[in-house]
This record gives C-alpha cells, structure tokens and sequence, in this order.
C-alpha cells in the first residue's frame, strides 16, 4: 500500500513537469498547426542551458529565469528562420522541418555540451526526503512539481486574461478571421514558439535535476508526444491530463511491470500503450473529431 | 500520367502500351547503359572505398524504397522503418546462427538465402502487426504508432532480450563463410556490392512494376483521398496493410543483406536515427517516385563522404573538428533536410524531370 501511494505521488510529480511541457506543444499546434518532433531537444536545451548558468554560480531560481529568457530568443529565431516561410505548406513538409530542427539542434547541443552527463552542483534540492503523513517524498519532486503547477498557471492565466493570450486564443480558432481583425498572425507563431521553448526549458531544467543531464532527457521530452496524444492534441487541459496520465503510467509500470519484463519497460510502456489507446479513440480523449468530406 | 515524351506522331495505342517498360528505343538504351554501369562500370573503375559508398547508397536506397511506398505512395506516414529493417536482420541472423540447418542445405550454400525470404516476410508481417492502427488514424497519430513500433521493437524487444540469446551481450557476430549464395562465398567488397546491386535492381523491379499495377493505383487513390478512394470500391484496409507488408518485407530484405555487409548486429544500428535519416533521403530525393529514393540516397550518403574528406584536411588545424564530426554531421543533415523543404519542396527528382524535359525539347525551345 505504501508502496503503491509513493508510486502514485511520485507519478503525478513527474507527470507536472511532462504536462508544462505537452502545455508548450500543445500551443504551437493550436496557434500554428505544427506538429512539432524537436520536443525533446527543446527539453536538452533547456537543461543544459540552465546547467550552464547554474555552473557560473547563479542560483537555480533566477537560472530558470534565464533559462526563460534564452528560450524566448531561440523560440523567436526558430520560428522566424525555419518555420514562417512554411505556414500553407502540406503536413508532411511541416512535421518534416521539425524533424530536421530536431537533428540540427541536437548536434548543436552535442557540439557545445559533448552530451556528457552533467549534474548540478551543488544539488539544488537537498537529498533529505521530505515527510508527508507516513509519506517520504524527495523534495527535487515536491519542488519540481509546485513549480511546474506555478508555470502551469501563469501559462493559463496568460492565454485566457492577457491582450497577446487572447489573441493567439483567437488565431488557434479561426485564422482569417483573427487576421481581419488585426492580429498579427506572425507575432502570435513567434509568441507560440516561444512559449514552447520556455515551458521546454523549464521541463529540462527540472528533469535534469532529477536524474542528471545526458541524452536520455531528451528521451523524457519526447514522452510529451504520448501525452498530448492521450489529451487530444488541441486541447490544453487534455495536455494537462495527459502529461499527469503518463507519469503516472511510467512509474507504475516501472514498479509493478519491471519484475516481470526487466529492462526498460519504463520507457516503452507510454509509447505502447498509446499505440493502443489509439485503436480505440482516435482522437485522444478531448481532441477535435475531424469529420472528413470528399 | 506518364511523363514520357514520344517521338512526333508515335501515339499510344492501348493502355498497355502506355504503361510499358520500354516506351522508346532511347529509354531502352538508357536503362541498359545503367544497368551497364552498375554491374560493370562501377566495380571495373570504382576502388575499395567507392565500392563501400555505393554499397551503403545501396542498402539506403532499399530501405528508403519501403518509405518512399508508405509515404510517397500511400500517404501513410512513418517513422519507424529502421525498426523493420532491424527485424530482418536480426531474424537471418538468428537464422543462420541458430537455426539447426541440415547439412546438405549448408552444403549448397543455399541457407543465407533461405534467410533473406524468411527475414523479408518476418518484417513484412511485424511491420502489418504495427500498421494495423492505421486503419483508424492517420497522420501525425499515425507517426506516433510507428515510432512506438520503434521504440519497442529495437529498444525493448531487441536490445533487452534478443540481443541478450546467447550471453554475448550486445553484438552477434557472424563467422567468416556462413554468408555464401550457393558456392558463392559473400565476403569481400566487391561481392557486397554485387548482390546489393542483385537486390536493389530485383525490388526496384518489383516495386515499380506493382505500382504501374492494381495495389499501386488503389495506393495512390488512398494517398490522394482515403474517402473518396473507398467509394470507388477500393478496400482501403487491405491495400494499407498491403502497403505495410511490401514496405516491411523490403525492409526485411535490406536488414539481411546488411547482415552481410558488416558481419556483426547490434542493436545500434537501427536507432531511431536511421528511420529519420530514411525520411529525411525521401525528402531530399522527391516524395511520390522511385528515383526520388535513389537520389536522396546517393546524394545524402554521397555528400556525408564529401564532408568527411573535407573535415580529414580541416582537422590537421582544428583537431576538435575531428571529435565533433558527428554532431556536425547531424547538423549538416539537418540543415539539408530544412533547407530542401523551405527552398526545394518537390525534391531532386523534379529537377531530374525538370533537366530531361529541357533535353528533349533542346535545342528548340518550343
């Protein structure tokens, strides 16, 4: 029983910091229609950009910030080289360009950081496991998790009450129309990306504070693909969900199924199950039902 | 439908005349003279090391044969084709190594290529196991099903366990000889490249010729408008799966040829790298065309070289460039495949087209 319920919060933890950044896919797909697969070097990037901050003694908390800041400017450059002279183009073509985003910027990433293990120092959070009820909780999760719930919000709270949320609110629904009434289009895919890269950031940030910095958190970024899937890809509080859903599944598998497939059914179990889940509802569980004419 | 241009007043008959191999004299030639060079010219004039590169456009060329018919002709996009590839060849290694063979089949050298067809129709139908959802999705779920296929077929089920038989660890070797087509003995360069050459004639044969046929139509109805193909009485479920099976089997083939080629299997060569990288040679190539596959493939293999031998000069004064090749390799393709879709959308095979049009009408412009 124990067992289960620290599974079970260590599940939702991790599954925040997956919701932030499925929150930052979820955006660009909404307000563009990208169907971004260069998630997980967006997550790299942010993890060793944060590392390096952190290593030249900044403190973690305004370290993010940067980390924040340096996404906002990749977010802007990104969109504006790669992707603004695809909008029209056929989906292939789009997803496509993400792909070769994703080789460029993870042989960048390899170039500048040699894709060898880092790991802060000193720890960010203590190691001491924090006690809730009879609960032993490791304070990287509890403060991974707070935070990303904090960024969630602000996120929210920016796309729902602010001037530029509302307006790329409106580009996602309905493009020309937005479009007459003065939005710039072309503003809102930059602010798109760079929300992506920022939420990105702050997931690789966090993720690589629990494990160490190396490839394999950009494997964690990509779990954000199962994700948004399980959510319904155009649906923000399907990514939510779906980010928390698949914690919750890699970590219960990781406890329970691992003695009966040892290896790393962590990993796999997200993408599988997803692939199933697909067979029965197509579009996840909030996404848009494309109802197709000839 | 067929861009072919007809000598003044040579018309088309019949429908079967308009889908013929050799419409005119001069594409007959054209092809011969290829194959001429393939089989001849290259190994007659070609050293070691060219003979390797064209070995790997080769074995690129083949798997990127089975995307080009997902794809380019299917509409069903897919990024988990080295997954299948991967299922061949470890299915004609666990063959070949494991297998009890009699010894008159060893004998007669005929248990790599017993193999090779087992291994094609073991991908084919591995790749139909994970083809199945997409009867019901498509599109960017779609590329999720198939990297779910990768992801669990290479880095779970090969590398945790298959890779495990034996307690060898990670890499299966193959002894020296065990790869022999009858008294054929598969062991050097130059015999690589000829039975690369052998099996990528062989499928591009059989590819083009199913594509000029019903599945082929009936693909590309499905690519164009799944709905409206349905209606037209076209079993899209069957030709989906159909499509799954032939582009898995090709990938099956070319997994066991690659067996030959290295001697030794890890599961590391078929990353999920590989299935972008093979996405990526479509592109480059030309999306919806067989020469579109080979182009990418001797252009992107080619231009790897390429950077290579400038990068060997430039590291006596930069030592790190050496280090860092990798990465900068991956940037290189990167940027390519970026670049050829923002600048060059419909790929080097419409420029082929492009040049060949240009040539007949040449010098008369009109």
């Amino acid at each position: 029983m124990e067992l289960f319920l620290m599974t079970l919060t260590t599940g939702v933890m991790v599954g925040g910091i997956y919701a932030l950044v499925a929150l930052g896919w979820v955006l660009i797909y909404k307000c563009s229609g990208v169907l971004n697969l260069a998630m997980g070097e967006l997550t790299i990037i942010g993890a060793y950009v944060s590392y390096t901050f952190h290593s030249v003694g900044i403190p973690f908390v305004p370290a993010v910030l940067l980390t924040l800041m340096v996404g906002i400017v990749l977010g802007i450059l990104t969109e504006r080289i790669f992707l603004d002279k695809l909008i029209g183009e056929p989906i292939l073509a789009v997803i496509m360009v993400t792909v070769g985003l994703s080789f460029f910027l993870k042989g960048l990433v390899g170039y500048i950081w040699q894709n060898d293990t880092r790991v802060f120092t000193p720890p960010v959070f203590s190691i001491k496991p924090i006690s809730v009820g009879f609960l032993q909780i490791s304070p990287v999760y509890l403060w991974s998790f707070i935070l990303s719930i904090v960024l969630l919000i602000i996120f929210v709270c920016f796309f729902k009450y602010t001037r530029w949320g509302l307006s790329m609110q409106a580009t996602a629904d309905d493009e020309t129309a937005a479009l007459s009434l003065g939005v710039s289009a072309r503003f809102v895919y930059a602010a798109a990306w760079a929300i992506a890269f920022m939420s990105a950031g702050v997931g690789g940030a966090l993720l690589g504070n629990i494990n160490g910095i190396n490839v394999s958190v950009g494997y964690l970024g990509l779990l954000v693909l199962p994700a948004v899937v399980l959510g319904g890809l155009n649906s923000v509080p399907g990514a939510i969900v779906g980010g928390i859903l698949i914690g919750l599944l890699q970590n219960f598998s990781g406890t329970y199924l691992d003695q009966y497939f040892p290896g790393g059914v962590k990993e796999i179990v997200p993408f599988a199950f997803m692939a199933v889940f697909l067979l029965f509802k197509p579009y996840g569980l909030w996404g848009w039902e494309r109802i197709e004419r000839v | 439908m067929s861009s072919v241009w007809l000598p003044c007043g040579d018309y088309h008959q019949d429908y079967a005349e308009d889908q013929g191999w050799w419409q005119t004299r001069f594409i007959k030639g054209k092809m011969i003279l290829l194959l001429l060079a393939v089989f001849v010219g290259i190994p007659l004039f070609a050293g070691e090391y060219w003979m390797s590169v064209g070995t790997m456009v080769g074995y690129t060329a083949m798997g990127a044969l089975g995307v080009q018919l997902l794809i380019g002709y299917s509409g069903l996009l897919t990024l988990g084709h080295a997954a299948f590839i991967a299922v061949g060849a470890y299915t004609s290694t666990m063959l070949i190594l494991q297998f009890p063979w009699p010894q008159s089949l060893l004998d007669s050298g005929l248990a790599y290529p017993i193999s090779i067809v087992v291994a094609g129709i073991v991908a084919g139908l591995w790749s139909v196991l994970f083809g199945l959802p997409s009867v019901k999705v498509k599109g960017f779920y779609l590329i999720l099903t198939t990297m779910a296929a990768q992801f669990i077929t290479v880095d779970f089920i090969l590398t945790q366990y298959i890779s495990q038989i034996g307690g060898r660890g990670q890499a299966f070797s193959l002894p020296p000889g065990t790869i022999k087509i009858g008294p054929w003995v598969v062991d050097n360069e130059r015999s690589v490249y000829y039975l690369m050459a052998i099996l990528l004639t062989l499928m591009v044969i059989v590819l083009a010729n199913l594509l000029r046929s019903k599945p082929g139509r009936a693909w590309v109805a499905i690519r164009d408008n799944d709905i409206a193909a349905e209606t037209l009485g076209i079993n899209i479920v069957w030709y989906k799966l159909l499509a799954f099976f032939v582009a898995g089997f090709m990938a099956g083939i070319a997994g066991a040829f690659w067996v030959c080629n290295t001697a030794a299997l890890s599961p590391e060569h078929f990353q999920w790298f590989l299935s972008l990288w093979l996405v990526g040679v479509i592109l480059i190539g030309g999306v919806g065309s067989i020469q579109g596959a080979i182009f990418g493939s001797i252009f992107m293999v080619v231009v790897m070289e390429l950077l290579q031998m400038v990068a060997l000069p430039v590291a006596e004064y930069f030592p790190s460039i050496l280090m860092d090749f990798a990465y900068i390799k991956d940037m290189a393709f990167g940027l390519a495949i970026c670049a050829f879709l923002i600048y060059e959308p419909n790929g080097l095979a419409y420029r082929w087209w492009q040049a060949k049009n240009y040539f007949n009408l040449w010098p008369f412009s009109y």
